[in-house]
């Protein structure tokens, strides 16, 4: 046992030196591109990575010995990677997203710290379900909340300003994990058939309709397009996973492309989102804003081709809101195809740990949560990336660990800490098994 | 649910399969589309960004240097003298591109030439600032002149060095400020880039030689040079009718002297710009043909080299219908002098610089230059030498000859011809104590009501017994008034002051800081020496 956890903690710590180096080099050349000499912080920087990196691998050995070795070190790197592109972008939030990144790594050992058993949190489904959407109400709060570049998702309290949308997405995955855990059986009877589907009985169909409801909302109420597509979908891949019948993920899917497509004809906001989508080099007075970014984002990734222009040698400048929804333009300008595709590949990893975690879950709620969070993270990446290079509508949502931004910075350091306790409440167990059986042979 | 878990990690895996495959068709195969595409300004952008080396004046002056600026641009064009070099310099914007200058020399100026790129052997290995600065060869001095001379009236002028073709100045009021549209804020730009459109006098056209105008009496020079090389004219004849009109054939309208009576051989007609004299010339004397050939010979409808974008062309019509008799004559025969064309009376008008004549005011300086430069025009040229950002000299823009448009005899009969319109003629206000000037003045009627005419005046001056020197051009748009007095009244004095300058030194070049091509100001701020405060410097000379 005491090997395995050693093994899993010592490939953490050789990973997260790595990451380290990797992203002081990144940080150096930053420099170097920029203005032709090392940052005079370079080893104050380095040492702060270091440190912060370290501080919460220490904290995993304490708290949580037997998790996953990988998960840790992937996020650190694709916060380091961030975190050098926001301050060679915008070198006034260097400071702020320092302070982000460490309040991050604090709310990740706190969270190690009071969720001792994943358990624990399956307790307060309900108080998580109302947490979300209070949270998710909180912009329209008079007072507090208020409207940046259309999307209502903006609290402000004294002089620091949060989407609360970041931590309603976490809170309600808890939510969704638990229920489903609670109504996964009944939820599975299938009663009826419509053509090929075989559907439940339309009493268990509410909370669907709900979710489908409150997904709409969002996208309408908020102009959230990106949000409501995220939340909506994490509730469905739950709800399969959970009920093992593909017939959700269909009805939700038709239901979800029914009211975008309503969404699409009666607000005119979600409209020009879809036209600048398709064609971003129309008319430019229908497409505005978000087609000018996703040109920009081409322009700016076409010019750094297959190996980037260098860190700090491009112009990823001229991309609107460069620093927040469309930094992966800027790293796919400056590192090129193999930047963008090794942050792609980091995604990929951490999302992989995740699912591994869950697939090696036995308790029902630490699996869903598990597979909960790990789509969250997989599908908020795919989202934006996806919107920056065309794949999708481009909406306002943050690259995980990437993009400057406090509350989904703070957010997502949660989910890791999540991640890795119920990482190590698995392996905990498994090893204890393992260990009972082979005492019981001897 | 590991079944449904293990689907969803594949199905999460082909997403980013997506990404991936559109992430390669974004950055490598459909890369080049994007790259190319028009409304694409990236390319823009890193030019702007990159060091530019800068423009001075043969004397130093710095005319357009590059400031680093704090703004994702990093750098931005700065124009010191405001208005005086715009129309040679050009300007050069991030939104609208670049002219003048910054447009012909804009491989230089950006270092992309291959003699810039490598200039040592090291350099494959070592990062430096291959930018290069274009040195002018106008005279900061002798454009001060022509700007104070010209003042606040609608003209250009044009000075040349008659042998090498180097523009000594080139300068049309109105001008415009090319700080103002080079501002890297585009709206900034855009409206004074607008005010400027707007402006139905064109500041922005560089109209010493983007904009071609009537010539009026200075094409009689023309007129000259084509009947002496065609030996149809001599000093001594023809000569014409001493008459206050004369009336070409086919029309009732007399071409009239402006109430004075004139006529006789070439130096007394040139020397009074008689244009009763030159209309039977050019139109009864020397024929369609043979004028044409004359003004094709010194440039006409071609454009002249000038290492300026887009010179205007001179034009001369081509035709002037079929021929219609020869007088003593029972056949008709085209190549006849004295053969009568369907539009005669329009090349009468024609041979006096109306009709569908038009010269711009550099094109008129080169046949000047040209004349006194025993018959060879010049190439014409803004810019001596190319310079490496160290200050080396990369490049000597050689002098070479555009034209050899007439005999060196008819070149020198011009020469005193023209000295005699400067001593005695209507050219007298171009006159210069202890030097030899010779011209000719022009005013071609635009508009009869109220009377308003272009008032023109070339010259050439060089010290006693040697050769010309200098030659210029220089016309003054819509004066009041029609008659031939306004070229010798409004133009002459301008000339004559530009040439006065033009024929002393130049000032000594002042020696300019290798180690500030961007034109940073020492660290200390108090850039004492003369390379890091050009601005102080000139506002010194400028007194």
């Amino acid at each position: 046992m005491t090997q395995v956890r050693s093994l899993r903690r010592r490939v953490e710590l050789g990973l997260i030196v790595l990451a380290t180096i990797i992203v002081a080099s990144a940080y150096g050349l930053a420099g170097l591109g920029a203005t032709a000499s090392l940052p005079a912080d370079i080893m104050a920087f380095l040492g702060l990575v270091l440190a912060l990196l370290v501080g919460a691998h220490i904290a995993v050995r304490r708290l949580a010995p037997n998790a996953d070795g990988l998960l840790l070190p992937m996020a650190g790197l694709l916060n380091g990677i961030g975190y050098v592109f926001v301050a060679r972008l915008d070198p006034e939030l260097a400071a702020p997203q320092t302070t982000w990144m460490a309040l991050g790594v604090v709310a990740f050992v706190v969270t190690l710290f009071v969720v001792r058993r994943p358990r624990d949190l399956e307790r307060y489904r309900y108080t998580f379900l109302l947490i979300g959407i209070g949270l998710l109400l909180v912009p329209f709060v008079p007072g507090i909340g208020y409207s940046n570049q259309g999307a209502t998702i903006w609290a402000r309290i004294g002089p620091i300003s949060f989407q609360p949308g970041e931590f309603a997405k976490l809170a309600l995955t808890i939510f969704f994990a638990g229920y489903l855990v609670e109504r996964r059986e009944l939820l599975a009877v299938s009663t009826f058939r419509v053509g090929p589907l075989m559907l439940p009985d339309p009493k268990h169909l509410g909370p669907l309709l709900l979710a489908w409801t409150g997904a709409l909302g969002i996208m309408v109420f908020q102009n959230e397009l990106g949000s409501s597509l995220l939340l909506f979908t994490v509730f469905l891949v739950l709800v399969w996973v959970a009920t093992e019948r593909l017939s959700y993920l269909v009805l939700g899917g038709l239901l979800f492309a029914g009211g975008a497509a309503a969404a699409v004809t009666q607000f005119g906001h979600v409209g020009r989102r879809i036209e600048a989508w398709l064609d971003p080099w129309g008319d430019p007075d229908v497409t505005r804003d978000s087609a000018y970014q996703v040109v920009q984002a081409a322009y700016a990734m076409a010019h750094g081709g297959l190996t980037g222009t260098g860190i700090g040698l491009g112009n990823p400048g001229v991309i609107p809101v460069v620093t927040t929804d469309m930094i992966f333009a800027a790293i796919g300008e400056e590192l090129g195809l193999v930047g963008a595709t090794a942050v792609l590949i980091a995604f990929l990893l951490f999302v992989g740990a995740g699912l591994r975690t869950a697939v090696a879950a036995e308790q029902p709620f630490e699996k869903l949560l598990a597979t909960g969070l790990s789509t969250l993270i997989a599908i908020q990446a795919f989202i934006i990336i996806g919107g920056v290079i065309r794949v999708l509508p481009l909406t306002g949502i943050a690259l995980p660990f990437v993009a400057y931004g406090g509350s989904s910075l703070l957010a997502n350091w949660v989910v890791l800490a999540l991640l890795l306790r119920i990482s190590d409440d698995v392996t905990t167990r498994q090893l204890r098994q393992m260990e009972g059986e082979a005492v019981g042979v001897r | 649910m590991n079944r449904q878990i293990r689907r969803l990690a594949l199905g999460l895996m082909l997403c980013y399969v997506v990404l991936f495959a559109q992430l390669n068709n974004v950055q490598v195969f459909g890369a080049e589309r994007l790259r190319d595409n028009p409304d694409n300004n990236r390319e823009i952008v890193a030019n702007y960004s990159r060091p530019r080396g800068t423009i001075s004046t043969a004397d130093g002056v710095v005319v357009a240097r590059s400031v680093e600026v704090d703004t994702d641009l990093l750098r931005q064009r700065e124009y010191p003298e405001g208005e005086l070099f715009a129309q040679v310099s050009g300007f050069y914007s991030f939104h609208f591109g670049a002219t003048g200058v910054e447009d012909s020399y804009d491989e230089e100026l950006a270092g992309e030439t291959s003699d810039l790129e490598l200039r040592n052997l090291s350099d494959l290995f070592v990062e430096r600032d291959r930018s290069g600065s274009v040195v002018l060869s106008i005279r900061s001095d002798v454009q001060q002149v022509a700007r104070d001379a010209l003042g606040e009236r609608e003209g250009s002028v044009v000075a040349l060095d008659v042998e090498t073709g180097e523009v000594l100045a080139l300068w049309s009021y109105p001008s415009y400020d090319p700080n103002l549209v080079s501002a890297p804020d585009l709206e900034e730009a855009a409206a004074a880039r607008d005010l400027y459109l707007l402006d139905e006098r064109d500041p922005m056209l560089g109209r010493a030689y983007q904009q071609r105008y009537f010539p009026g009496s200075t094409f009689k020079i023309v007129t000259s040079v084509a009947g002496l090389e065609s030996g149809l004219v001599t000093t001594d004849s023809p000569s014409y009718d001493a008459v206050a009109s004369w009336t070409p054939p086919l029309t009732t309208r007399p071409i009239s002297n402006n109430g004075d009576v004139c006529g006789g051989t070439l130096f007394e007609i040139l020397r009074v710009s008689c244009n009763s004299a030159f209309a039977e010339m050019g139109s009864l004397t020397l024929g369609p043909q043979v004028l044409l050939e004359g003004a094709e010979s010194v440039g006409f409808n071609s454009a002249p080299p000038i290492d300026l974008p887009v010179p205007a062309v001179s034009v001369f019509p081509e035709s002037f219908g079929d021929a219609l008799e020869t007088p003593g004559s029972d056949t008709v025969d085209p190549d006849q002098p004295g053969t009568i064309f369907e539009d005669t009376p329009s090349l009468a008008l024609s041979s006096i610089g109306g009709f569908d004549v038009r010269a711009s005011p550099l094109h008129m300086a080169l046949i000047t230059a040209g004349i006194a430069n025993n018959g060879r025009l010049p190439e014409p040229h803004v810019v001596r030498e190319i310079r490496d950002a160290d200050g080396a000299l990369v490049r000597t823009i050689e002098p070479e000859v555009w034209l050899s448009g007439m005999s060196p005899a008819t070149a020198a009969t011009m020469r005193e011809a023209m000295i005699g319109v400067v001593e005695s003629g209507t050219g007298t206000g171009a006159r210069i104590p202890g030097y030899v000037v010779g011209g000719k003045t022009g005013t071609a009627r635009v508009t009869n009501d109220p009377p308003q005419s272009h008032a023109w005046m070339v010259a050439f001056a060089g010290p006693p017994g040697e050769t010309p020197q200098v030659a210029v051009a220089v016309v003054v748009l819509a004066q009041p008034g029609a008659t031939e007095t306004g070229g010798g009244r409004v133009a002459a004095p301008i000339a004559r002051a530009v040439l006065e300058r033009a024929l002393q030194p130049a000032p000594v070049p002042e020696a300019v800081d290798p180690n500030a091509p961007d034109g940073e100001v020492p660290a200390d701020g108090t850039g004492d020496d003369a390379g890091a405060a050009p601005q102080a410097s000139t506002a010194g000379r400028r007194r």
